[in-house]
């Protein structure tokens, strides 16, 4: 007790010193060597013909296809439109799953409330049913973020093989964990002002989640979901590494062909579709979400 | 517009109520008639929230009894209470409206409480003719009408408490619960305030009970005092009869403490 006015000098630099061991140990465990930094052997040349790359990017087929091929420009937007459509749809069932989790796992539902009153089976309930389903449902949603989506993709491409519903579940899956787990931070943390108020009114449970709670929460919410959407577009073209026809397909296909040209244009075309996304969620946000 | 609810009388029986820690009420006994006017005075800390707290079932004694309208709140499930506060209309000191939806909005939730689910998500979402005529009638009686579709987070301090009385009336409850309801006024306006909410109860014929810090209003406006120190009843009695000299000893800092507590 007497410590209390004492400057706290020493746990900062405790923690300092405790960092700066940290970050040299995982420097030497890594096996980090600052000459790997430079590149070797012809890597120079490839660095050099790749970045150069970057400023032409290829128009059309750097080497003629086979007879029958549609147009470099076309089959880039195609790529593109896949993209998007998986991604879209990934996030579509994410949002579906992730909002009833997110709001199956706020505790906002059941952690006040008249309880004192309430019967033995509505009292069992809260203190002992809605805490364990509330610990179970956390689990699940756990376990859903936890293996990332290309590690979803590769277990679902094992199961049910190549088709766009394995691509969509493997981006589902994982999003879902994350919207549940943000969603219902978002629900818990923002005040209970205005919940109160409407239960003192009267309003039921559901009401008060419903017009209490959830439109304080929703501007977050929104904007989250956003930004969710723009990382399942990334991991959407990234999928295409695994054999589905979005950009990543074409990307590594055209750099494992030394088409550096090509590769740069599905490039240019993933981050035109990611700043696009950006200036759209940008003008729907200031639109709708902050009126 | 003037759809009158019947007036909710009160009774506290020796009620107290301790925290673990700190005794917030103690032994306060208090009758308060259907269509009864009056104020709970008393310094900071001196339980006149937790009070109201009991009224309105948001808090449980832990001795003594609550009667709302006759009955003791402690016989009812959560099923009736609910019912029971559909009658009690409450304005929080710091008003709990959703500072990101509309002024409408914020009112129409006032009457929840009587509505099913499937009503409820109507009525949010699209209002019927009626509803909007009888929120606009409200408003303007407040003098708010051209702030409807205004969100309230656009709204000054003094226009959003017109927005939460709004709401309680909305409500059409049988008595209005305001905590603090001119703390965060200049003394104009609270005047004014004070007036308006008087008003309107003596026009609705609804029992209305507010916690007041400005002594000289709530002698000037308010019918009977009811003051609080320390968690126990000081005084309770027409303001007329109270003199200058025993309000200022109610708020006198170095007044002996009628609670020790731990």
């Amino acid at each position: 007790m007497t410590a209390r006015f004492a400057p706290r000098r020493a746990p900062r630099a405790t923690l300092l010193a405790a960092l700066l061991l940290a970050g040299l140990l995982a420097w030497f465990g890594a096996g980090l060597h600052l000459g790997d930094l430079v590149p070797r052997g012809n890597g120079t040349a490839v660095l050099g013909e790749f970045c150069g790359a970057a400023l032409r990017p290829a128009l059309d087929y750097e080497v003629a296809p086979p007879p029958g091929s549609p147009p470099l420009l076309a089959k880039v937007l195609e790529a593109l439109r896949l993209t998007v459509v998986f991604a879209a749809a990934g996030m579509s069932l994410a949002l579906l799953l992730g909002t009833l989790l997110g709001f199956a796992t706020a505790t906002a539902w059941w952690s006040e409330g008249a309880g004192a009153r309430a019967g033995l089976g509505a009292r069992l309930l809260r203190r002992v049913g809605a805490p364990s389903l509330h610990v179970a449902l956390r689990g699940v949603i756990a376990v859903m973020r936890a293996v990332h989506e290309l590690l979803w993709a590769v277990l679902l491409l094992a199961a049910m093989g190549l088709n766009s519903f394995s691509a969509v579940c493997a981006i589902a899956i994982p999003y879902a964990g994350t919207l549940a787990k943000v969603f219902s931070d978002m629900l818990d943390e923002c005040p209970r002002t205005s919940a109160a108020a409407l239960r003192a009114s009267g309003a039921s449970g559901v009401q008060v989640f419903l017009f209490g709670l959830l439109p304080r929460a929703l501007p977050d919410m929104a904007a989250y979901a956003f930004y969710r959407f723009e990382c399942a577009v990334r991991s959407s073209a990234i999928l295409g590494f695994f054999g589905f026809p979005t950009l990543g397909y074409f990307l590594q296909l055209a750099f494992a062909n030394k088409h550096y040209r090509e590769t740069w244009s599905y490039l240019w075309a993933l981050i035109a579709l990611v700043v696009a996304l950006e200036v759209w969620s940008g003008a729907l946000r200031r639109k709708v979400v902050m009126r | 517009m003037q759809a009158r609810a019947r007036a909710i009388g009160f009774e506290l029986r020796a009620a107290g109520l301790a925290f673990p820690g700190t005794v917030a009420l103690s032994g306060v006994d208090l009758v308060v008639d259907p269509g009864e006017i009056l104020a709970l005075i008393g310094p900071s800390g001196a339980g006149k929230t937790s009070l109201l707290g009991l009224l309105n079932g948001r808090l449980v004694p832990t001795s003594g009894a609550v009667l709302v309208d006759g009955r003791d709140l402690a016989t009812l499930g959560a099923r009736e209470l609910r019912a029971l506060r559909t009658r009690l209309g409450h304005v929080p000191q710091h008003f709990g409206l959703v500072p990101n939806l509309r002024v409408l909005h914020n009112v129409l939730a006032g009457r929840l409480g009587r509505q099913g689910l499937f009503a409820s998500l109507k009525t949010m979402a699209a209002p019927s003719r009626a509803e909007l005529e009888e929120v606009h009638a409200l408003l303007e009686r407040l003098g708010i009408a051209d702030k409807l579709y205004e969100r309230v987070d656009a709204l000054s301090g003094g226009q959003q408490q017109r927005v939460a009385v709004a709401r309680a009336l909305y409500q059409e409850p049988g008595a209005l619960l305001a905590d603090e309801p001119l703390a965060s006024l200049d003394p104009g306006r609270a005047r004014e305030t004070l007036e308006l909410l008087v008003d309107l109860a003596r026009e609705r014929g609804l029992t209305l009970i507010l916690s007041l810090h400005d002594l000289e209003l709530a002698r000037a406006l308010v019918p009977r005092l009811v003051a609080l120190r320390a968690g126990r009843l000081c005084f309770d009695r027409p303001s007329g009869e109270t003199d200058a000299r025993e309000l200022e000893t109610l708020y006198r800092v170095d007044a002996a403490p009628l609670e020790t507590s731990v």
